[in-house]
């Protein structure tokens, strides 16, 4: 929903990256989130905005959210019990004390990094908020596909990233420069199910 | 001293008897001992495996309870938030307070790198590698774990577990020492002894935590290659002087990293204590066989002496019987088998006596030879015809000469002359058939014949006169009479056995030759001599000299019959005695030849001699009737006698 208003916003003349995630085995990797930090050229400046992080039976949905710092996030409560939904990371710690329906003031993210969020009643409760210094995001279907778009011309650092999966296995950025319409593709290869199988397959949650 | 002597029978009954009790007794001793043993010490392996059994049950249930506490705590929002402030401080703080919580000993916070950044007990760890990564390896896959580790010289139970929030931020290992205190509860539950030991590695065997008194915790120390070597498995072993039965058991959870010691559980049963309980069943087989080998003991000997005393009394009696004294019966209050042996043989004394009596007094009114031969056959009625010569002694006029004494006298006199006949007859081998008043009747081959019977019947007749003659003049420097005895003696076919009725009867003997004899007897006095001697026994005593007296036809018979004197053997005889019967016998063969004058002047001439005169009259009283009535032309010598 958030993805599609970014494509629509995007100028018409303008390049776009297509990204390939894998495993190193060769499958798609779903879910993953991939966006292109700008290092020159100008960042377009989007307006502020809002989204809704749900608890709908006891589980956030959706269960990966990808937002531009300074995003305020709205954290509304479909269940009939209350939720203390929290978080400890160090990008963003705070914490809605046991409530119900939707919180009088979203909470707005201005640090990138990422975030876990959690219910202190309800400990499978969890949810990944990846907060970053860029419009251009987006999250691989299932084919592991994802396409940035309306990026303007100038360097790009393209970041991947995947829920639960430690800093180290994550694979390196990568610089590209671009030109008002290039379209290059890039691909990345990682072992997104076995890096952290304490944590949650966000892949598997739906 | 009598009560403890034992005869040999009496010895062999208690000896058996208490031996037999005494085998069977020490052999079941023996193998309910080995079963009470083997299955005490089956008990005790039992025991011990169920107690390791429990004992690991305990050890999983405290995993799971410290596990859980674990976890609870970790997820306490406050502790998260605060070890989330990284501020290093207040971690070690909160980790203290948690930890009091749930009695933990050492808490510590681990990076998702494997760093130490927090430690309540060694500070100086932090920044360092964590010691146990396998085990950070298996709680991340397991949310948490449990394992014993050996730490700085303690032993802990770890629990790891990582920090939620709610994705893993650190791990939180809570430690929970391992001491005397623990193993004194698992003993509580158990009952068993129990002790942690180090092995393996780089750590020495070293005992962390026991429940035995401390100078055990050293040998159990010193010996524990012994069982080490078979862990999980019982093994008996002496510890000072108390043996156990013991068994190891590796409880470090996982496997150690190499290099690293293993922690053990070591359990361990007294046996001594756990054989108490059989040591009193012993005790009381031990008492209970002790009080019947008593029982057995004092039963059989006076079962023995019950058997033996009357047998030795009945021995006793025995040889008394032997010995010919019936008096004593034997006295036993006893109504078994020897009771009846006691009267049994009361009975066979008292027919003994009887029939002794018996055989006494046959032995008297009959000869010896007929009473043996009475008590050895079956006495029945019949007889049978033998060869028997018979000898009659009288005593002339006895009843006439005792008139004039009392009948006590009379009767001395009269044994004395018997006694003195009977006992002749007796060396003579002849059997005394019966008293006949003053006379006797004696056989010779009868019942049992012998081929010199007629010769012994005489020498005896001649043994009587000889001894009558000595016992006439004894009686006379006596003053008593002194009778002539008169003896008659023939040789005949009689019928002998025994006569009478069937209640009633005699051994004796029938025939004409018996009452020829009793004839010949009374001739004694006509003829004036001791003895006559007839015809048959002159012919079969050949050896003898005998004087031929006459041949006469004695009343009631019509056969005549030669009769003689014995005098003797030929060479007891003087040679006037051998002229004496030459000379007679010459005279009678002139008188039978009818030389009347020639033999009338032999006897005349004969007439003088002793003991002659009445033979030599009684043929000259013949010539004197034959000058008067010549004989009849067929005249053949004999003379009928007529009554006595």
């Amino acid at each position: 929903m958030g993805l599609a208003a970014v494509v629509f916003s995007t100028p018409l003349i303008a390049a776009q990256i297509s990204v390939q995630v894998r495993e190193p085995g060769g499958a798609a990797v779903a879910g993953a989130v991939v966006y292109a930090s700008v290092i020159s050229g100008t960042a377009p400046k989007m307006p502020k905005r809002e989204i809704d992080i749900e608890q709908v039976s006891k589980e956030f949905v959706p269960l990966v959210s990808v937002i531009q710092a300074g995003t305020a996030v709205n954290f509304p409560n479909r269940d009939k019990v209350r939720h203390h939904v929290y978080s400890f990371s160090p990008a963003k710690t705070f914490e809605i004390k046991l409530y119900s329906g939707v919180p009088g003031k979203p909470v707005v993210f201005d640090k990138p990094g990422e975030v876990v969020l959690g219910c202190n009643i309800h400990d499978n409760m969890i949810a990944y908020l990846l907060v970053v210094d860029t419009p251009h995001f987006a999250k691989t279907d299932k084919r592991g596909a994802a396409v940035l778009d309306g990026l303007s011309a100038g360097d790009y650092e393209i970041h991947v990233w995947y829920p639960a999966t430690p800093a180290t296995a994550i694979p390196s950025p990568q610089k590209l420069k671009l030109s008002a319409t290039d379209a290059p593709a890039i691909a990345f290869a990682f072992s997104a199910r076995t890096q952290n199988p304490a944590g949650p397959n966000p892949s598997a949650g739906k | 001293m009598k009560y403890f002597r034992f005869g040999r029978l009496e010895k062999r009954i208690v000896v058996f008897f208490v031996g037999l009790l005494m085998f069977v007794q020490l052999a079941a001793f023996f193998a309910i001992s080995y079963a009470i043993e083997e299955n005490a010490r089956r008990n005790l392996r039992d025991e011990l495996n169920v107690g390791a059994k429990v004992f690991k049950r305990l050890l999983d249930q405290k995993d799971q309870q410290l596990e859980s506490a674990t976890i609870v705590l970790t997820r306490d929002f406050p502790f998260r938030d605060a070890v989330a402030t990284l501020d290093k401080d207040t971690i070690v703080d909160v980790l203290k307070n948690h930890g009091d919580r749930i009695a933990a000993n050492r808490l510590a916070l681990v990076d998702m790198m494997n760093i130490v950044t927090a430690d309540t007990v060694q500070p100086a760890l932090i920044g360092k590698q964590f010691a146990f990564p396998d085990l950070i390896e298996r709680a991340a896959a397991k949310k948490s774990v449990s394992a014993i580790r050996i730490i700085d010289g303690t032993i802990y139970q770890l629990v790891i577990v990582p920090v939620m929030a709610p994705a893993p931020i650190a791990w939180v290992v809570i430690g929970f020492v391992i001491d005397n205190l623990t193993a004194s509860d698992l003993k509580d539950i158990t009952g068993l002894d129990v002790s942690f030991l180090g092995a393996g590695g780089s750590q020495q065997p070293n005992v962390f935590a026991t429940t035995l008194a401390a100078g055990n915790r050293g040998n159990l120390q010193a010996q524990s290659a012994s069982f080490l070597t078979k862990v999980d498995q019982s093994v008996s072993i002496v510890l000072g002087r108390e043996e156990f039965e013991i068994l190891a058991t590796n409880i470090d959870r996982y496997p150690v990293a190499p290099g690293q010691g293993s922690v053990f559980a070591v359990l361990q049963r007294s046996v001594s204590a756990g054989l108490e309980p059989y040591e009193v069943l012993k005790l009381a087989l031990l008492l209970l066989g002790g009080a019947s080998l008593l029982i057995t003991l004092v039963g059989s000997i006076r079962i023995a002496r019950r058997i033996t005393r009357p047998v030795r009394q009945l021995a006793m009696a025995a040889r008394e019987v032997a010995g010919g004294n019936y008096g004593t019966p034997i006295v036993l209050q006893q109504d078994d088998e020897i009771g009846e042996l006691a009267t049994a043989f009361n009975n066979m004394s008292i027919g003994l006596t009887e029939r002794d009596q018996v055989r006494d007094i046959l032995g008297k009114v009959a000869s010896h030879e007929v009473a043996e031969q009475l008590l050895k056959q079956k006495v029945e009625l019949g007889g049978e015809e033998r060869d028997v010569t018979v000898m009659f002694t009288d005593i002339r006029n006895f009843t006439a000469l005792c008139e004039n004494h009392p009948p006590a006298v009379a009767i001395a006199l009269l044994n004395r002359y018997l006694t003195a006949i009977n006992a002749i007859i007796d060396e003579h081998a002849g059997v005394i058939d019966k008293y006949t008043g003053d006379g006797v009747m004696a056989l010779f081959g009868a019942p049992i014949g012998r081929s010199d019977d007629p010769e012994r019947a005489v020498l005896a007749a001649l043994a009587i006169n000889q001894r009558m003659r000595q016992l006439a003049s004894e009686l006379l420097k006596e003053g008593l009479p002194n009778p002539d005895v008169g003896i008659g003696v023939n040789s005949s076919r009689v019928v002998a056995g025994n006569i009478g009725s069937p209640s009633r009867l005699n051994y004796t003997v029938l025939g004409d030759g018996v009452n020829l004899a009793s004839r010949l007897e009374s001739l004694t006095k006509r003829y004036g001599v001791p003895t006559i001697v007839g015809e048959a026994t002159a012919a079969k005593a050949n050896k003898l000299v005998y004087l031929e007296l006459d041949k006469v036809r004695v009343w009631g018979k019509s056969t005549p019959v030669r009769i003689y004197q014995p005098l003797g053997k030929p060479e007891q005889l003087d040679a006037e005695r051998h002229d004496l019967v030459a000379r007679h016998h010459r005279a009678l063969a002139l008188f039978r030849a009818r030389s009347w004058n020639a033999a009338e002047d032999i006897f005349r001439a004969l007439r003088p001699v002793s003991g002659y005169t009445s033979i030599a009259d009684i043929y000259l009283s013949y010539l004197s009737d034959f000058t008067l009535t010549e004989p009849v032309d067929n005249w053949d010598g004999v003379f009928t006698l007529g009554d006595k």
